[in-house]
């Protein structure tokens, strides 16, 4: 799956999306976020590269839905 | 079709937190009384596996693109109260981390994608019954797939036009439509690419489909 990311990721589409595109036809600016997160817009920080920016933040969220969700899992099982 | 911050009202915002912190609940109880064992690593990976979906965006046509909601893929794998959980785990990781959705906006986000597409469950029960092979299952699973990502459209339509910021430009009679006109071409890739990995791993690992909560008659 991970291998599979890394090679898609360059390929992946930088057009804006369905929702960005309505915005964008109707003249809607999008605002600073609340909150910017590590990572926004999926890159990280200090590493230049865009391609092995992507790729370390996409990995690192992985790594963070994992963890999140599997502990979701456990929760949800621990009732017998 | 992540809404960023600034693009809702704080009434839109709120009353979508409100109505999404709802289901949550309701799903983190459902999803307690059913839950088997070994589920965690389940959930852990189809979570995974649609986080990095979707940050593949795919062209529609020119300048547009759209990528993987996978609400119903998660649908499918985990079952309704599950799925909506493990979206918004998805979705939460993107809001603080990624700022991909705003923190404002997460309600109605939640609701738009893990409510939306965890219930979809349903429209693919409806249409396949307990099957889970051949073409009723495909069938179901397809018109769930789209579904949800028009239906989700259609909530964030409805929620960003009812808005400021879009008002202003002619609120619900234009975002709807045009969210609906993308999002209906949008959802016959999420419909196209869903089918193909649920009856594909329906192929390669039956174990998993197995145990789906679609087969238990009494899950609903």
């Amino acid at each position: 799956m991970l291998v599979g990311f890394a090679i898609l990721l360059p390929f992946a589409s930088s057009y804006p999306d369905g929702l960005e595109t309505v915005a964008e036809t109707l003249g809607v600016e999008e605002n600073q976020p609340l909150w910017d997160g590590l990572m926004p817009d999926y890159s990280m920080p200090l590493i230049e590269n865009p391609y092995l920016s992507t790729l370390l933040a996409g990995l690192f969220g992985t790594a963070l839905v994992l963890s999140l969700a599997f502990a979701l899992g456990r929760a949800l099982s621990k009732t017998g | 079709m992540h809404i960023p911050d600034g693009y809702l009202s704080p009434e839109v915002s709120i009353l979508m937190n409100v109505v999404s912190i709802a289901f949550l609940v309701w799903c983190w109880r459902k999803a307690k009384k059913e839950y088997p064992k070994h589920f965690a690593s389940l959930l852990a990976v189809s979570s995974a596996f649609v986080f990095v979906a979707q940050m593949i965006n795919f062209p529609i046509t020119y300048g547009t693109s759209g990528h993987l909601v996978g609400g119903t893929f998660l649908a499918v794998l985990l079952g309704p109260y599950a799925a909506v959980l493990s979206m918004t785990i998805v979705l939460l990781v993107q809001a603080l981390f990624f700022a991909d959705g705003g923190i404002s906006a997460f309600g109605a986000n939640v609701f738009n994608m893990a409510v939306i597409g965890g219930l979809s469950f349903y429209i693919v029960k409806l249409v396949a019954g307990n099957s889970i092979k051949g073409k009723r299952f495909a069938l179901g699973v397809f018109a769930a797939s789209w579904l949800s990502v028009v239906l989700g459209a259609l909530a964030c339509g409805l929620e960003i036009g009812a808005s400021p910021a879009f008002s202003q430009v002619g609120g619900i009679a234009v975002t709807v439509p045009a969210m609906l006109f993308w999002h209906t071409l949008i959802g016959l890739c999420e419909a196209a690419i869903t089918t193909t990995f649920t009856t594909q791993l329906y192929r390669l690992q039956p174990a998993i489909l197995n145990g789906l909560v679609l087969l238990r008659r009494d899950a609903v």
